[in-house]
């Protein structure tokens, strides 16, 4: 006999469990609204929106498969994904790394203080807005007048214009990105340390275990989990990178720094083709979800589950 | 359950659709008719490009507008956008969002574009209802300007969209504080040579330590100067065919190189303050058309400076970009948006725009000879007004987002010292060729 049935028996009982609904749904509808018509409504629209030929200023056109049929042929295309997967991957090796020593630094520090300010100092770049951050770095980094060039040449280094060399122009950005974004990751790592239970480090150290093997063998796979969640964060976060590229180099030099999401915005917002645009940021819904899935049945080989 | 991701699904579909019926609806507005209101009365929303810094200008003068007009509610919406390209992004986006704008002011930059997609009104009605007022406006404006908005500004079928405003040239602010203090003469008729400008620059460097010039790949103020100098240009005369890589542009480029590898101006690549080095006399000149005065009178400099033609190597040059206002096909007031039209081509206007701070030429001779134009000005700003007569629409194709990314992109490489100057201005020129073939 199903629940439903014995509900339905009980006299209100289904009146009852009619208002609970309704109260539910009431409480989720202003997000679900909101989810409908920033999330799922634009999505839908950019499905369509793949399928036509739009400037924005005149009206739309169908033209079938053939914005998918030019991601195939597109000869920037390559180098664009190159750039971003560049991007994405040192996002990703950078930011745990660091990331983790500097938690595993802070989570060690005896004095509160100390430890507080540590904490604030990692997370306030973070804080700041990218606009903000894009501009100081730019001034920092200039090759004539900025600190780090200046400071360099005292020492007798000479530097490469770093902006301006295309060569160096995108590991420059991600090195500002991880100046950026840094306190972020740092902090759920800290999260995820402090979530290991102290009984079993002080167990191991009374089993007479080394520091690194405390660390390799109870503090790295307990945090393992903490670890794929910021790889999933930083890999998203990192395939949308737009701000500091459009406000420091606009994708240059030589195409250097174009990713993704800034190539869109240039065949939407620039070349005005808003079709291919579409087209371009299904491609990055399916590389996403892609590369997310595949971290999800890669994570069984090195996340602690139990 | 089922039920209900269906009904979600259904609820998704027709946001959806929503969105896409307003998109289509509202798209160009190709097919509206709009309608005429009344001249003197109705609203009326009227776009331009305007940053903080002069938006207290423009309000001055909307405020000026409603003096006469205080039935027409002016709704203007600066956008501060940095560049036409963007401009025209920005507008169009807002345009297919669904925004009503009845008048849209644009530069050269984004005005063929705007002309191209049939979404302007043919203005030659409303000329024709006040033909005195505009024969007015023609008589006092240079022949040049109204000939470029005829070539190419006008509608897919040469009907009038556009009455051209003020424009810019590009001109050199010369701080005579850093050139009295090298002992180099300012050019006393306002033209100099490319090799008198490096020699200057070369003293300047070695007597005061200051920069020449700045090292920028902006379109309007970086390369055309240095291609019009030296007879060259990005595109030929009617925009058909890219000429980024004749021998005289490739000259350009590596003079405008050569003066980063000389010092005399700062390497590119980073945040180079030109108004504060200019202020600090660690930089000889500044580059600009008009917009540089609103720094300079801040900066308390305007008794020190001296606006200098660019200087050339085979003929006087200049680009010349300048403002357009039209009224939209959409425009549910197109009496009051031509009223607003008329008044910002009157006189007074002009007159009113120059003295409180605009930063564009004013297209009316009269104004631009007028002291509304050249009190609390560097001396020798006329000359912004004269090199109209030798100046270069600059090149704005229809795809001039793209088109202005190239050009800049191989620029930069090129000053940057990352490419040798004809193989970058090679590649840039096959790039938009492939641009205008489209």
């Amino acid at each position: 006999m199903s629940n439903d049935t014995i509900e339905a028996r009980r006299p209100g009982a289904l009146l009852q469990r009619r208002r609970a609904e309704a109260a539910g749904w009431m409480f989720v509808s202003p997000a679900v609204l909101l989810f409908l018509v920033f999330v799922a409504g634009p999505f839908v629209f950019a499905i369509v929106l793949a399928f036509l030929k739009w400037d924005l200023l005149t009206q739309p056109e169908f033209v079938g498969m053939a914005n998918f049929e030019r991601l195939f042929s597109d000869p920037e295309l390559p180098g664009v994904l190159w750039n971003t997967f560049v991007f994405a991957f040192a996002s990703i090796v950078t930011h745990l790394l660091f990331g983790l020593l500097l938690a595993l630094a802070v989570n060690s520090l005896i004095s509160r203080v100390v430890g507080y300010f540590a904490r604030v100092a990692i997370f306030f770049p973070f804080l700041i807005s990218w606009a903000a951050v894009s501009l100081l770095w730019k001034y920092v980094l200039d090759p004539t007048f900025g600190y780090v060039g200046q400071y360099a040449a005292m020492v007798g280094i000479e530097l490469p214009n770093f902006l301006a060399d295309p060569a160096w122009a995108l590991p420059a950005i991600i090195f500002i990105d991880l100046w950026h974004t840094l306190g972020f990751t740092f902090i759920i790592m800290l999260a995820g340390l402090q979530t290991v239970p102290s009984e079993l480090i002080e167990a191991a150290r009374t089993d007479g275990a080394s520091s690194w093997q405390i660390f390799w063998t109870v503090t790295l796979p307990l945090m393992s989990p903490t670890m794929f969640f910021a790889t999933i964060i930083t890999f998203i976060g990192a395939f949308q990178i737009f701000d500091p590229i459009q406000i420091i180099t606009k994708g240059g030099p030589q195409g250097s720094t174009t990713t993704i999401i800034m190539y869109l915005f240039e065949k939407g917002f620039q070349a005005f083709d808003m079709g291919y645009a579409a087209a371009v940021a299904l491609l990055v819904f399916v590389i996403v979800m892609g590369v997310t899935l595949l971290q999800f049945l890669g994570r069984r080989r090195w996340v602690h589950e139990s | 359950m089922h039920k209900r991701v269906k009904g979600l699904a259904k609820a998704a579909a027709v946001i959806a659709a929503a969105s896409m019926m307003m998109a289509g609806c509202t798209a160009g507005g190709g097919g509206g008719t709009g309608a005429e209101g009344s001249p003197d009365s109705g609203e009326l929303s009227f776009v331009y490009m305007g940053d903080a810094d002069q938006q207290k200008a423009f309000n001055a003068l909307f405020a000026e507008f409603n003096k006469e007009y205080p039935d027409i509610k002016l709704k203007a919406v600066g956008i501060p956008s940095g560049n036409w390209a963007t401009f025209s992004t920005t507008v169009a986006t807002r345009l297919a969002g669904g925004q009503k704008i009845d008048i849209i002011q644009v530069a050269t930059e984004g005005q063929r574009l705007f002309a191209s997609k049939g979404i302007l009104t043919d203005l030659a009605p409303y000329i024709e209802q006040d033909q005195d007022v505009v024969d007015d406006y023609w008589s006092d404006i240079s022949p040049n300007l109204q000939k470029f908005n005829e070539e190419f500004a006008s509608g897919p079928d040469g009907e009038t969209v556009f009455i051209p405003g003020g424009f810019n040239t590009m001109a050199m602010y010369l701080n005579t504080s850093v050139f009295d203090k090298a002992g180099v003469p300012i050019p006393e008729d306002g033209n100099w040579t490319w090799d008198e400008f490096v020699a200057a620059g070369k003293q300047i460097k070695e007597k005061t330590g200051a920069y020449l010039t700045g090292a920028g790949s902006g379109y309007f103020v970086d390369v055309m100067p240095w291609l019009t100098t030296n007879g060259a240009s990005t595109f030929n005369e009617d925009w058909t065919k890219p000429t980024y890589n004749t021998g005289e542009a490739v000259e350009s480029a590596e003079f405008a190189r050569s003066l980063v590898e000389m010092g005399l101006a700062p390497k590119p690549g980073g945040q180079f303050d030109g108004n504060t080095a200019f202020k600090q006399d660690k930089l000889a000149t500044l580059n600009g058309g008009r917009w540089p005065v609103l720094g300079i009178r801040d900066m308390d400099m305007v008794d020190k400076t001296v606006v200098v033609n660019w200087p050339t190597q085979t003929t006087n040059g200049s680009p010349v970009g300048w403002d357009a206002w039209n009224i939209t096909k959409n425009s549910e007031n197109k009496q009051a948006a031509w009223t607003f039209i008329k008044f910002l081509m009157s006189s007074e206007a002009g007159e009113y725009f120059a003295e409180i701070g605009g930063t564009i030429v004013p297209a009316r001779e009269s104004v631009a000879n007028s002291p509304a134009f050249t009190d609390n000005a560097p001396e020798g700003t006329v000359r912004l007004s004269e090199a109209m007569s030798f100046a270069t629409p600059i090149p704005s194709i229809d795809q001039g987002a793209e088109s202005q990314k190239v050009i800049e992109e191989a620029w930069a490489t090129i000053i940057a010292g990352q490419g040798e100057a004809q193989k970058t201005l090679d590649a840039a020129q096959a790039e938009l060729e492939s641009l205008v073939g489209e």
